[in-house]
């Protein structure tokens, strides 16, 4: 009995846990520091969290189709240098454009290899997470560009709507905007079939590898906006802006609550865990807490988070084993395979 | 390079064109990269130039050597590996001075190596995704070893152990000898040995594995426990040998291994590979690179050659079997 009601408390503890961590980070802030309880910190901490925030909203859909995408790092830094590149060239709003293509056109290429040549995609973007660092450092010869008009992009920080400002706005009305999209239309759903079982998605009519092409390319989109807009707000286009973004993107997602097995997640999830994220590294921040003991914090923090989903959801995964062999079962009897 | 000869011996045994692609890529590929080399640059092939290029990529091949159990036995891919190679190195500097240098060594070893075991217990025996235990766990590790030194960097004491570590012996650097001395154990270990039999059941079909009572927990999580010990060990030759160590002295090994794990031909997959055709990934890696500055190009074009090479392994590799598969 004593044992069933502590597996109890854990389910709770792992159902709420971005409500436990958002609280303890209040309650912790609240008493380290003065006037931590404030909108301004509330403003600062959403608007702080909108690059990672657009990384990770990103790739909720490639994680929900069952594929990793770890080239977002990458996009983003070429994105961010592209934008301040052709603020001369060609204006600031074309320019800030051309910067989103690049992101689209780079999960473009990433979509190519996982759907057309078949390469797996932790390889595939692996490989692109390679090739786009190394010519954003090319490109810039390892230096970062400064925007010839760092007034431009001041306005993005700027207030707006009381805890917001434009950039964190725009954040906050995709993640709603995806929320829709993957819990109410039609494609959004079709988008978690594909990744719990392509095969039998396919079966079923539906195109997996358009699906699984469409979540690689927005990435590219998402990492693109976080990229434009991270340059933008610095008014500096950094070959490596984007190099330190990929462990807190992939973190603020899985705090959330989507598994990169495929098949579950949700963007209001990675919003709360960016928030969650967010909020922690902002509390420890205004404590004086070195950005490395941080790494300790957000790590510990996401290994507990997992070893207790795993504990708790599975006793040690076997409910995630037997849904996994329920999984590849047709896929290794020829039977069904032949009816299908 | 007669190491190189033996996965010919399967030719026979599949006729494919992909099987054929497959073993004969490697030292097909090592024989064009020496051609050009040795046309591009007359320094290429000198013995001194070899030398150099070996000695440079023994610490990063020490790691893709542990990595190839990983891919093997189907933990993806081991992305802790800078966190531990840094463990490795500051402890070792860190402690030089109060308990001696060899004793030093050992513990830096000792602890990359538990940094390993965690990361086995999380995949193995919780059954942990690996990319995400492994960001967490280096995160940790990573964090715990710049606080270790506050961020700064840490300075050797001469020792005789130093001295050995940049030494040569037969006109080849220890260094060298290390590398192969530990290829030389961990080859049979993956393709004669019941381990690595484990490890290839486990990566290829784990209800299979388990249900043939293979212990298939302990082989996932050796795999990650070996890893860290070499990581740990890259950490402390690199130390012992370059007089300093930073937190970032392993950044980015953990992409070198896995590329050239994946160069070699391992399936990402799990449940086929050899640690002789990673041998040769580290080789193809290494001369790549050595190319690169002797042809010219700046060295941030590394990463884009070396990922362009990956992505045409791989997708001829992906191309090949699928042929294979329907015919």
């Amino acid at each position: 009995m004593k044992n069933f009601d502590f597996a109890l408390l854990g389910t709770r503890a792992v159902q709420y846990r971005l409500v436990i961590m958002l609280v303890a980070v209040a309650v912790f802030g609240g008493l380290s520091l003065d006037d931590f309880l404030t909108v301004n910190t509330l403003q600062s901490v959403l608007d702080r969290a909108t690059v990672v925030g657009f990384l990770a909203l990103g790739l909720t859909p490639v994680l929900i189709a069952g594929q990793i995408d770890l080239s977002i790092g990458s996009m983003m830094s070429m994105a961010g240098i592209t934008t301040i590149f052709m603020q001369p060239v060609i204006g600031n709003v074309p320019a800030a454009a051309a910067g989103v293509a690049v992101g689209i056109l780079i999960g473009a290429v990433n979509a190519l290899m996982v759907v057309v040549f078949k390469i797996n995609s932790l390889v595939a973007t692996l490989a692109t997470l390679l090739i786009f660092a190394s010519l954003a450092l090319l490109l810039t010869n390892s230096y970062p560009l400064s925007s010839e008009d760092p007034i431009f992009g001041l306005p993005l920080t700027a207030d707006f709507l009381w805890i917001l400002t434009p950039r964190s706005a725009i954040f906050l009305t995709a993640a709603v905007l995806m929320f829709v999209w993957l819990k109410l239309t039609p494609t959004g759903r079709n988008l978690y079939a594909v990744g719990s079982d392509a095969p039998a998605a396919t079966s079923s009519g539906i195109n997996a590898n358009g699906y699984i092409a469409t979540s690689f390319i927005l990435s590219g989109f998402f990492a693109g906006l976080a990229g434009m807009m991270q340059s933008l707000s610095t008014a500096a286009g950094s070959p490596v802006a984007g190099a330190v973004m990929l462990i807190p993107a992939i973190t603020a997602v899985v705090i959330g609550g989507t598994r990169l097995e495929g098949g579950r997640g949700s963007s209001l999830a990675t919003l709360g865990g960016v928030l969650a994220l967010g909020a922690l590294t902002t509390a420890l921040e205004y404590n004086g807490v070195p950005s490395y003991t941080q790494a300790i914090y957000t790590g510990l923090l996401l290994i507990l988070l997992i070893s207790l989903d795993r504990i708790v959801s599975g006793h040690g995964g076997a409910s995630s084993r037997a849904q996994r062999s329920v999984r590849v079962a047709p896929r290794n009897t020829p039977l069904p395979r032949r009816n299908a | 390079m007669n190491q190189l000869v033996a996965p010919a011996k399967s030719l026979d045994k599949s006729k494919t064109p992909g099987a054929l692609f497959s073993t004969l890529s490697i030292p097909i590929a090592i024989l064009v990269l020496v051609v050009i080399g040795s046309v591009a640059s007359p320094s290429f092939l000198t013995v001194n130039n070899l030398t150099n290029v070996l000695n440079a990529n023994s610490a990063v091949g020490l790691i893709a050597l542990g990595m190839t159990f990983v891919m093997v036995s189907g933990g993806l891919a081991d992305l802790s590996v800078p966190a531990n190679v840094a463990m490795g190195a500051l402890v070792t500097l860190g402690a030089q001075e109060s308990m001696g240098t060899g004793l030093a060594a050992l513990m830096g070893l000792l602890v990359a190596s538990m940094g390993g075991v965690v990361n086995g217990i999380l995949i193995g025996y919780l059954r942990i995704n690996p990319i995400i235990a492994t960001l967490g766990t280096g995160s940790v590790l990573l964090g715990l070893s710049q606080l270790l030194v506050g961020g700064g960097i840490v300075y050797a004491q001469p020792s005789a152990l130093s001295t050995f570590v940049k030494s040569s012996i037969l006109g080849i650097p220890v260094f060298i000898w290390i590398f192969i001395f530990v290829a030389l154990i961990l080859h049979p270990l993956l393709a004669r040995t019941s381990f690595g039999r484990w490890s290839l059941a486990v990566g290829g079909n784990y209800q299979a594995a388990q249900a043939s009572a293979v212990p298939v927990r302990f082989t996932k999580a050796a795999a990650f426990a070996m890893t860290g010990f070499l990581a740990g060990l890259c950490g402390v030759l690199l130390a012992l040998s370059n007089g300093q160590a930073r937190p970032i002295i392993g950044t980015g090994y953990e992409f070198v291994a896995i590329t050239a794990v994946v160069i070699g031909g391992t399936s990402v997959f799990g449940g086929n590979g050899s640690v002789l055709r990673t041998v040769g990934g580290v080789l193809i890696t290494a001369l790549i690179g050595n190319l690169i500055i002797l042809l010219g190009f700046p060295s941030q074009a590394t990463g884009l050659i070396t990922g362009a090479i990956v992505l045409g392994a791989v997708g001829i590799d992906a191309y090949f079997r699928r042929k294979a598969g329907r015919l």
